[in-house]
């Protein structure tokens, strides 16, 4: 059994491309659209790692892991974010937040799948 | 489910951005100065942008990002989203579409849009400062410094105290340092605290290693891409070895591998990120929060699947039914008690079924005010287009068939309804026209109705035209609401000169053939120089409609509830009228009713007492003469065949719980019968007296 | 052709027997008020509701009650040039049958005591003569339909 990464993203192409990149490796996908959903299903059972968007409609991505990391369940989950330029600004925020690592869109399979398993292992 | 192309999925996601950008840019237009549609229109480009990218469409991203740039300045409060920026965000919009259906189409086009919108934003082109869409993924420094050619790196780091509650694993750092080479790993515990002051979440140790392989410095520094801004970090050339690196006491006993990960402690107490404030950015805008859109989560069907879904639903009630009546029958307590529960399962199965292709027509209306923008544009006719009712839910396969219907009405008001602002002026009209779309729910009928402000139809015109066009003898009489819909026959235009967009003679009467189509029935009220109101009713057309079972001699028949006021009995001695009335009094007010004996021709004799059920259709109500009221059933519309469509009396059939037909009655039909009837009757019973 | 034939009063009939879809004993009948006596009634085939038609009606035949014999022939029709399922009275239904394209003939425009645009012809069958009735026809026809009374 791989590890439970949840993906939240607004956009469904994403969570797509995103979904069947990790599964391919092996990993379990859970998917979320927005911080709101993405907190319930966190929280609900254990989740090895997160990558969330900054930028979505209902609770955006910086709630979500200010919220999330003020839970017990999120203690020692990484957290990445997708940002699409790589702005300081907004990477302080969201490490100050509580995120592990970021990506920058566009990325590509394999970019993704370097990320995860530094951040959660293969 | 099958899995779908990723490139289709994005097509279909990208039209739904394409059009929230659209909308939030039309309401921008009146409310400049909303800062949420400002968020709302760049969070969508933003997404379109990522993704568009990720999926290929590298010259949709390459065009947005240019887009976004631009309008940017719209969000910075820098340039204000005034008539001209619309415009010309609008057509970059529509590029947008264009070159997610077409990457390949000529670029030119594309730099005419954006130079437009560039001169929109700030009057003259903004600085090409950031062009570089494509940043490279997982942001790497420019830190390259020369190589030193050596055998490898010594890296010594020490994590901020809180990183692995936040996620990061020190094993997987060293496990990506021996990706790259051999490595010396070893443990520096010096700053372990002692048992009684140790927090077992926090990390203290920190890790000096020794990598032998010749690699760039850039590699290794990205294994802390992460977590370098926060930590201690030094990588040296193996070659100049330093022994001593600030903080990191020399010599300790060699713990090699394993450093503890603390494992996550069920009862941690809530953490809440903080840590010293070494970088976080004053000035950083919180992203995102712009734009806030409720949307609940959503999952995509293919809308053949809730059809499937609704006839199956539409078998299980007709059993269901079936099976009501043979416990009925048989008469046994437990088979009762299970068809009762089968029964109120399927109800309730049918409503949330039923409730899954109910859209709020909001979703049709909204497409109609890019129509109207482009319209007023076009005609140079100022238009405050108002719409009411958005929520007001209708299945979903009628809504997608009022599409066409709602486009001509909506042009035929802006093209011939209302009048140019010079006109407007000499009627003392305000130069600005309103068109107005409604919709609301009226008994078991929706109305949906389009008015406009503008000159109202001229009867002259019109029966000159339908003399002309043989649709009307001359000097036919002919009422009022017969005339005005004329406008609605084919082949008939007023227009004194054919615009490209109505007048052609076509069109109009495609309103009429889907409302046919669809049982609903038009009016048109019209106002010289005041305006026009065409309204459309249609019935609630959905699959399963609770229904009222009556029986008229031995046939029955289902009565849609929502139509029902309520039963009575006929009193006696009323049908009896002297003057040949046929009126009830209901707590003082007169209500017309109808036998339905007679309209069905029914034999035999009636039951003694007759039942009144008392219908409303459109504010008019009338009394439906009955043997019977059976009950409450629930009724699975079927459409009558080819065959019996002239029956306007009758909606369609249902099967009842024995398996035999039942004409469902049609009852905004049924009235419009009724009072013809009586209308006739009141006429024979004038002449006779004559 | 081959033919499901049957018997409207004392005249047999060949349907296309590759348009019929069953065969059903007597069901209940729904009345349908207004639409005339040709297609006065409704039926439940499987779940569908569909129109009953009466042949008989068209070619002027007496309609008496049902008896032991009589069955629905659902079938398949063609509506302006659009197909719909309908089901047929008969008052026997008799078997299928190939009727030779060489036995039949036009119908005869004059002595014939049916409607002749109802019948597309007359064929032999032994020695009993068969009418092949126009089906498009017949339900084509304006009369037929249920006329408006809105």
């Amino acid at each position: 059994m791989g590890k439970t990464i949840l993906m939240v993203d607004d956009s469904a192409s994403v969570r797509q491309m995103v979904g069947m990149t990790l599964k391919q490796a092996g990993y379990t996908v859970v998917e979320a659209c927005d911080g709101r959903e993405a907190l319930q299903k966190a929280t609900a059972s254990r989740v090895d790692a997160v990558i969330t968007d900054l930028n979505m409609p209902g609770m955006d991505g910086l709630s979500f892991i200010r919220q999330y990391r003020a839970t017990p369940a999120s203690n020692g989950v990484p957290i990445v974010f997708l940002t699409t330029e790589s702005d300081e600004g907004l990477k302080a925020q969201a490490k100050q937040a509580g995120a592990t690592g970021w990506m920058v869109k566009p990325f590509k399979p394999d970019q993704l799948l370097a990320v995860m398993r530094k951040v959660a292992g293969a | 489910m099958s899995e779908l192309d990723p490139a289709d999925v994005f097509r279909q996601e990208a039209n739904e951005l394409i059009e929230t950008l659209e909308q939030a840019l039309l309401d921008l237009e009146k409310r400049p100065d909303d800062r949420e549609l400002v968020g709302l229109a760049f969070r969508a480009l933003h997404t379109l942008k990522g993704s568009g990218a990720m999926f290929g469409f590298t010259a949709v991203s390459e065009f947005i990002h240019e887009f976004e740039t631009a309008f940017d300045r719209v969000r910075k409060g820098e340039a204000a989203a005034d008539r001209r920026l619309i415009a010309a965000a609008l057509e970059a919009r529509d590029h947008v579409a264009h070159l997610i259906e077409d990457p390949d189409c000529d670029p030119k086009r594309g730099e005419a849009i954006l130079a437009a919108l560039k001169v929109a934003v700030s009057g003259e082109a903004a600085p090409a400062a950031t062009s570089a869409p494509n940043a490279p993924a997982a942001g790497i420094d420019a830190t390259s410094q020369a190589q030193p050619a050596g055998a490898g790196w010594h890296v010594r780091f020490r994590l901020p105290a809180d990183a692995l509650t936040l996620g990061t694993n020190p094993l997987l750092l060293l496990d990506e340092l021996r990706g790259l080479g051999p490595c010396e790993v070893v443990a520096l515990a010096g700053e372990v605290p002692t048992l009684d002051r140790i927090e077992p979440q926090q990390c203290y140790l920190a890790w000096d290693v020794t990598l032998r392989a010749d690699v760039a410095k850039d590699a290794v520094d990205d294994v802390f891409l992460f977590v370098r801004d926060d930590m201690e970090l030094s990588i040296e050339p193996l070659a100049a070895d330093a022994a001593d690196v600030p903080g990191a006491p020399a010599a300790l006993p060699a713990m090699a591998e394993s450093p503890k990960p603390a494992a996550p402690a069920p009862a941690a107490e809530p953490q809440t990120a903080q840590r010293p404030a070494a970088k976080a950015a004053a000035g950083g805008t919180e992203r995102g929060a712009g734009a806030k859109v409720e949307r609940n989560a959503t999952l995509r069907v293919p809308a053949e699947r809730l059809d499937e879904l609704m006839d199956r639903v539409g078998e299980l009630v007709i059993a269901q039914a079936r099976l009501s009546q043979l416990a009925e029958t048989i008469h046994d307590a437990s088979l009762i008690n299970v068809a009762e529960e089968i029964e109120r399962l399927t109800a309730s199965l049918r409503d949330t079924t039923m409730g899954t292709r109910m859209v709020p027509i909001g979703s049709l209306f909204g497409r109609f005010r890019r129509l109207v923008h482009d319209l007023s544009e076009d005609l140079g006719k100022p238009i405050s287009f108002v719409t009411e009712g958005e929520d007001t839910e209708l299945d979903k396969t009628v809504i997608e068939q009022l599409a066409d219907p709602l486009v001509h009405l909506i042009r035929n008001s802006v093209d011939h309804g209302l009048e140019n602002p010079d006109r407007r002026a000499e009627a003392g009209k305000p130069a600005t026209g309103t068109l107005r779309l409604s919709a609301s729910h009226r008994g078991a009928e929706v109305a949906i109705a389009v008015s406009d402000d503008g000159a109202g139809l001229n009867a002259e015109r019109i029966r000159r035209r339908a003399e002309e066009a043989g649709l009307l003898a001359a000097g036919q009489a002919i009422s009022e609401g017969e005339l005005n819909r004329m406008i609605f026959q084919p082949g008939f235009s007023t227009a004194a000169q054919v615009t490209a967009l109505s007048g052609r003679g076509v069109g109009m009467d495609v309103v009429k053939k889907t409302i046919d189509g669809l049982r609903g029935s038009i009016d048109v009220d019209t106002l010289p120089g005041k305006g026009t109101t065409v309204t459309l009713r249609l019935p609630l057309t959905l699959a399963i409609i609770d229904g009222l079972l009556v029986r008229v001699g031995d046939d029955r028949y289902t009565i849609p509830l929502a139509a029902v006021e309520e039963c009575l009995e006929l009193p006696t001695g009323v049908d009896k009228d002297a003057r040949g009335r046929s009126f009830l009094n209901l707590r003082g007010e007169l209500v017309p009713f109808l036998k339905l004996r007679g309209l069905f021709q029914t034999e035999g004799e009636p039951d003694p007492y007759q039942k009144v059920v008392v219908v409303s259709s459109d504010s008019m109500r009338v009394g439906l003469v009955v043997d019977q009221i059976i009950g409450n059933n629930q009724t699975v519309i079927k459409q009558l065949s080819r065959l019996h469509s002239g029956l306007k009396t009758f909606s369609g059939a249902t099967i009842l719980g024995d398996g035999t037909v039942a004409l469902i009655l049609d009852v905004m039909h049924l009235v419009g019968f009724g009072q013809k009837l009586e209308e006739r009757r009141r006429a024979e019973t004038l002449g006779r007296a004559a | 052709m081959h033919a499901l034939t049957i018997r409207l009063q004392d005249e047999m009939f060949a349907l296309e027997a590759t348009h019929v879809r069953e065969i059903l004993d007597p069901v209940p009948i729904t009345r349908v008020p207004n639409a005339g006596s040709f297609v006065g009634g409704l039926i439940n085939v499987r779940g569908s509701v569909v129109p009953l038609a009466d042949l008989r009606v068209s070619f002027g035949m007496d309609r008496p009650p049902q008896d032991a014999d009589t069955r629905i022939v659902v079938m398949e029709i063609s509506l302006d040039g659009e197909p719909m399922v309908a089901g047929i009275l008969a008052d026997k239904v008799y078997d299928v049958t190939d009727i030779e394209a060489a036995s039949i003939e036009d119908a005869p425009k004059v002595g014939m005591r049916w409607p002749a645009e109802y019948v597309r012809g007359i064929g032999r069958r032994d020695d009993d003569f068969v009418i092949i009735p126009d089906m498009q026809q017949i339900f084509g026809a304006r009369t037929n339909l249920a006329a408006e009374n809105g």
